[in-house]
């Protein structure tokens, strides 16, 4: 690639990363769009549906999908990571690691034959562990671009030089245990990162119960737990007897606004602890949802709207309460011991099932990253955005978007990457 | 009557349709259907060879109609009509057969049953490209100009990052300079910088060669459509036209004022501008402040929550104890929306500095006494009184009146509180559903000025994607009036969801080729059935549903 | 051999065919009696299709587009159950509305699409072969398909469905806006009436008729068919044939057609 090439970095391929680079492949300069994972789509991809309109996640993600990996001036680097960053804006060049998927992804036609045949069970990322996968494997089912991967970790014949049996059944040939992971040079005017990030893991609220108790989840285990792709195929029972849960309790600010663990706010938890309580409802009319809060944070447009809905047509109650401890009785239904904030007293509330809404979080490697990009991080470890010009990163020609700098939902990720791209656009050009 | 020669190409992906299906049976099948010249099946039609053995034999045959059963048309469409592109074919001429995802996987245990699904399925597609006409996509020339509608700092910072793009620019502005709302404030949250300091890049805005800034002026009509626009503008001396590619609304809101409520006086009860308008000239001289939240909002006439105010009340709050340290103040709320990092932890510094937070119900709103506050605090369960110098009202950010009357002249939505509706929430937060007219800023939804400027760089990219090049190509298969048979009910511009279809002089409805998605909801309502929608006609549509095994 | 009925399928690219597709990815198993037309938005089915699918003979008909809110050209779908709402009371006027449904089925509910195709094909199962179907259909049925056929076609009910969202949703060119149950009266009433013309009409294409004869053989009080040869012959649909001792008989003006 040529020293004046007018390109783009795209750091993460979530919807932010995909709508920044929509924006700027459209715009008529080249993108090179890196995900970690093997196939694009993010979070967004995980939720079932999304609010303050329910549409459907998957059915509103997919043209975006495969735009991308349509788009003559977009090149997919999956499976890839950005090992190092040097030069400066107008000229940087960017260092990917690229792993081996053991696929040819030309061959590849995505018939399953091999996942069929695999012998390895793995817990399954993408559906929050909540089923089990194979060694070979598509990430999720309307992934792009829609091929096969092959887990280095899992596999019998990486791992333990045993077994092959994918490569006997695939009648395109397309498995190739030969690939080595590789390094791409790349030299880009902009980079945007929109990395994303990771939901809190509330184990160590003990008082929570997660993980001992089998029937509190978390706020992502229950989208997948409805979605109609997912492991459970949307119908909604407790894992501890399989019946249908039919009192529901969601506890708010999980991680979040907590000194001890994320002292901000999460931003979406009231609104997606609503948009989950209302499809729980759809489900099953007999569902009744009580979420509980400490403020009701609804500023967006048509969310104040959108909680008037669940109360009245949804019938879901708001408590505004402080739960100090979950405990179960012997039917291993969750009880809430909570402090009622309108009453200040300590109350019981026995439910079938609880949903924690965890906080959202920097990605784990969020720091190492930015130590690459020689960016600066705010005090929670997302990537510091300036006040005022709030795409800018602390470097010039690196620009942030979406959840990689703070909580956002999905339209504001959206204006955040619409508006990188605008930035990456215009430094592209000045710097050119 | 041109002569259709049809060739079929029946894929086995495998054993993915072959091992399931009797493809070769599919073959022969296929061999007896009316214009078919040649049929084959295929290991693979997506490779490399399944590619060229479809290339060379359209070219072999002189085949004017392919079909490929295959897979689903949703992934692999594209790719076949490009093979078919490349031979020489239109590539409209081509029609796909989802034997696999639909038919193969799904009766993987009726090997006969499915085999006789796929027969039908074939021939229904057979029938279909009987009827296929070559279609072309539409060139459309782009003006490449933006047009920004609203000085404030939305509509600067839209502005001058497209200039910096090298788009010319014209922002236009109703008032006699530009800055909007941020003009009146004092300090911003959450840096506490100067509001002025912010207002800087007015300057580099004036200055921009090439962007031409017209204050005074406000649009009166707005015609055309994406690339196209002609918007006809008022001055003082007259009224001009501006020709431009696409237009950004970035009008802004305005803040409530809260006539009758909470004996609003304007002079020790005022609103939140008010105040920061005394805190640019320092007049604060009074000790005991009390602000209140949600006035005007959140009530049964304006159900939303304005978003903003809350970080407002807590901004003045604080620049007020830095100002006047032995200051009290209360803030009567109810809930505190200080979403996010920064925000959250601002909060957390207000009540560390001592304000005070009372949260009260709306069904027991706080009562403005002579010279003290009645508000119940339900966590207490009774009513407390605080005493009051000056009452901050925190009132909402209300659509601009005018909103109406551009929506009207954009033919766009507003929503129910009046302010711009976009496209789609999630994905299209600040496009509208008529292609080349965007919004940004609070004639949104009330935004602060970080989401200001985050939104108007969004607009500002998505209007570059259509002003960066100089012919837009827009799909072939499109809706087009019959004009012999229109009369002109305008029941399709009523419902067309993209504002595609107008009224010529003649009183004929007419779409606009580069606005059109093609969705075919036009020819399923006309009431004349004057609406041919291609590649879906209805023509097409009944040979389906004629061969699809009805007899 | 058991009864295996022909079903036809119109689904939405976005949504319904998306969902279809991932049902094949998933493996999950249906009934093979399903041939699918896909349209770019379930807006597009003209309610006349289904009816012509239903007069060639196929047992059953079913229609799926994006749960409502989703649609991919935005408000299509509902534009799309306004018009499917009335087709299911057109059916229902001649007993056919168990062969066709309406459904909403997204991207992600492969295994719903599963089971939406398989209850489909057994309640079509359940209501046996197409009336239109074999060496004898049924004549008199299909006199009143056609009817019902052309009462869609026709513009005076395509306008008033084509405007029911304007007018019950933004209000009409005053202003005013219509109550919904009062419009879909309105429409019920023009639905009903017209459907008759076009029963009156088919029967006048065949031979000269008086409005005694006409009542006979539809079943329905002569002062009604009066009326209705009032308003047909002001329409120019019919005209006077003879007069019979002191009963006229009135024929269709082919030329109409």
């Amino acid at each position: 690639m040529g020293e004046n090439s007018n390109s783009v970095l795209v750091i993460g391929g979530g919807i932010a990363g995909i709508q920044a680079s929509l924006d700027l492949a459209e715009r008529g300069i080249k993108v090179e769009l890196v995900e970690k994972k093997p196939c694009i789509g993010g979070r967004m991809a995980q939720l079932d549906k999304t609010f303050p309109t329910n549409d459907c996640s998957i059915c509103i993600l997919a043209p975006k999908l495969a735009e991308c990996y349509r788009h003559p001036n977009i090149t997919l680097h999956t499976l890839a990571e950005v090992k190092e960053i040097t030069g400066k804006a107008g000229n940087f060049k960017a260092k990917l690691l690229q792993h081996a998927r053991y696929i040819k992804a030309e061959e590849c036609i995505n018939c399953g034959i091999c996942i069929e045949k695999c012998p390895m069970r793995v817990d399954d990322e993408f559906d929050v562990f909540l089923r089990k996968r194979r060694a070979i494997y598509i990430y999720f089912l309307q992934g792009v671009p829609s091929i096969m991967a092959i887990d280095p970790e899992k596999c019998l014949y990486l791992t333990k030089d045993a077994c092959r049996i994918c490569e006997k059944v695939c009648e395109r040939e397309a498995i190739d245990f030969e690939q080595k992971d590789s390094e791409v040079n790349l030299n880009v005017k902009s980079i945007i990162v929109a990395t994303g990030y990771e939901p809190f893991d509330p184990s160590p609220l003990v008082n929570l119960g997660y993980k001992h108790l089998p029937n509190v989840v978390t706020g992502l285990e229950f989208e997948r737990m409805i979605c109609a792709s997912g492991p459970l195929k949307g119908h909604l029972i407790r894992s501890s007897d399989r019946k249908e849960p039919k009192k529901l309790a969601f506890i708010n600010c999980v991680g979040s606004r907590d000194m001890k663990y994320n002292p901000y706010c999460s931003s979406v938890c009231c609104m997606y602890t609503t948009k989950e309580a209302m499809i729980a409802y759809e489900h099953d009319n007999s569902i009744q949802s009580f979420i509980f809060y400490i403020d009701l944070r609804a500023g967006g447009k048509g969310f104040r709207e959108y909680i008037e809905r669940g109360q009245k047509e949804y019938g879901i109650k708001y408590i505004k309460g402080k739960v100090a401890k979950i405990i179960e009785d012997d039917d291993k239904n969750p009880i809430i011991i909570y402090e009622d904030m309108n009453t200040s007293k300590m109350k019981k509330f026995p439910v079938d099932l609880v949903i924690l809404a965890t906080s959202m979080i920097p990605n784990k490697d969020t720091p190492e990253l930015a130590n690459i990009l020689g960016i600066d991080l705010d005090k929670n470890n997302f990537f510091l955005s300036n006040a005022y010009l709030p795409l800018d990163s602390s470097k010039k020609g690196i620009y942030i978007c979406g959840c990689c700098r703070g909580p956002m939902d999905i339209p504001n990720s959206v204006i955040d990457a619409s508006g990188a791209a605008a930035k990456a656009a215009e430094n592209a050009i000045r710097e050119g | 009557m041109e002569d259709i020669k049809m060739g079929v190409f029946i894929c086995h992906c495998g054993t993915n349709i072959g091992g399931f299906l009797d493809v070769p049976s599919l073959v022969e099948y296929a061999k007896t259907l009316p214009n078919v010249t040649f049929a084959t099946d295929n290991l693979y039609s997506c490779s490399e060879v399944g590619l060229s053995l479809i290339k060379e034999k359209i070219e072999e045959h002189d085949l004017n109609r392919v079909i490929v059963a295959s897979c689903t048309p949703r992934t692999h469409e594209p790719l076949f009509r490009s093979i078919c592109q490349e031979a020489g074919l239109n590539p409209y001429l081509f029609e796909m057969v989802n034997i696999r995802d639909q038919c193969s996987w799904v009766h993987m245990k009726e090997t006969e049953a499915a085999t006789e699904k796929a027969k039908i399925l074939i021939e229904m597609g057979v029938a279909k490209a009987l009827l296929l006409q070559p279609l072309e996509k539409f060139q459309i020339d782009i003006n490449p100009t933006a047009l920004i509608i609203g000085g404030g700092i939305a509509g600067m910072t839209a502005a001058l990052n497209l200039a910096n793009q090298e788009f010319k620019v014209i922002l236009i502005e109703k008032e006699p300079e530009l800055g909007g709302l941020l003009r009146y404030l004092y300090k911003l949250y959450p840096t506490h910088d100067d509001a002025s300091k912010v207002l800087e890049v007015r300057n580099l805005v004036e200055n921009h060669q090439k962007i031409k800034v017209i204050t005074s002026t406000e649009p009166v009509k707005i015609e055309g459509f994406i690339g196209n626009y002609k918007v006809s503008v008022k001055r003082r001396d007259g009224i001009y036209d501006i020709d431009t590619g696409i237009i950004i609304v970035a009008t802004g809101a305005q803040v409530l004022k809260p006539e009758g409520l909470f004996g609003y006086n304007g002079s020790t009860i005022i609103t939140q501008l008010e105040l920061e308008q005394l805190l640019k000239e320092n007049k604060i001289n009074v000790k005991n402040i009390v602000m209140i939240q949600c006035v005007g909002a959140r009530n049964e006439e304006r159900r939303y929550c304005s978003n903003i105010c809350c970080m407002t009340a807590l901004k003045n709050a604080m620049l007020i104890k830095e100002l006047k340290p032995d200051a009290n103040i209360s803030i009567i709320f109810r809930d505190i929306q200080t979403q996010g990092t920064t925000y959250e932890e601002y909060y957390r510094k207000a009540r560390e500095k001592g304000i005070t937070f009372i949260r009260y119900i709306p069904e027991k709103v706080p009562i403005v006494k002579e010279s003290n506050i009645e508000v119940y605090n339900d966590y207490l369960n009774q009513d407390i009184s605080i005493p009051y110098d000056m009452i901050v009202l925190s009132t909402p950010l209300i659509a601009n009146p005018d909103s109406e009357d551009l929506a009207k002249m954009l033919k766009v939505p507003l929503e129910e509180n009046h302010f711009f509706l976009e496209a789609h929430v999630k994905l299209r937060p600040v496009d509208f559903a008529t292609d080349g007219i965007y919004v940004c800023g609070s004639a949104h939804w009330p935004a602060d000025i970080p989401e200001a400027i985050s939104q108007a760089y969004a607009a500002a990219s998505r209007a570059s994607t259509i002003i960066s090049k100089d012919v837009l190509e827009v799909e072939g298969a499109i809706a087009e009036v019959d004009e012999d048979l229109c009369v002109g009910c305008g029941i399709c511009i009523k419902i067309c969801p993209y504002n595609a279809i107008s009224m010529d002089d003649n009183g004929i409805a007419h779409v606009t080729e580069a606005s059109c998605k093609g969705c075919g909801l036009c020819g399923a309502t006309c009431p004349e059935k004057a609406i041919t929608n291609h590649h879906f006609t209805t023509k097409q549509i009944l040979a389906q549903i004629l061969a699809s095994g009805g007899k | 051999m058991s009864f295996e009925p022909n079903i036809l399928g119109f689904l939405c690219n976005w949504c319904s065919y998306a969902g279809a597709d991932l049902a094949g990815v998933s493996r999950v198993q249906y009934p093979p009696n399903i041939r699918v037309i896909r349209v770019m938005c379930s807006g597009r089915v003209d309610p006349v299709f289904v009816i012509e699918a239903l007069a060639t003979g196929l047992d059953g008909v079913i229609v799926m587009g994006c749960h409502l809110g989703d649609c991919h050209y935005i408000d299509g779908n509902y534009e799309e159950k306004m018009k499917l709402d009335l087709l299911s009371k057109a059916l229902q006027l001649i007993g056919l509305s168990g062969r066709f449904r309406l459904e909403w089925v997204s991207a992600s509910e492969g295994v719903r699409f599963g089971q939406v195709v398989s209850e489909f094909t057994k309640q079509i199962k359940n209501e046996g072969p197409s009336p239109f179907s074999g060496s004898k259909p049924n004549q008199k049925l299909k006199e009143d398909l056609e009817a019902i056929k052309r009462t869609l076609s026709d513009n005076r009910l395509r306008t008033l469905v084509g405007r029911e969202r304007a007018i019950t949703e933004f209000g009409n060119v005053y202003e005013e806006i219509i109550e919904f149950e009062e419009y879909e009266k309105i429409i019920d009433d023009a639905l009903n009436s017209e459907f008759l013309r076009n029963k009156i009409l088919i029967k006048l294409e065949k031979e000269p008729l008086s409005v005694k004869n006409l009542s006979k053989s539809l079943s329905i009080e002569s002062s009604l068919i009066l009326e209705h040869i009032v308003s047909l012959k002001a329409r120019n649909l019919i005209d006077f044939n003879r007069i019979d001792g002191i009963t006229p008989y009135y024929h269709a003006l082919k030329e109409a057609l």
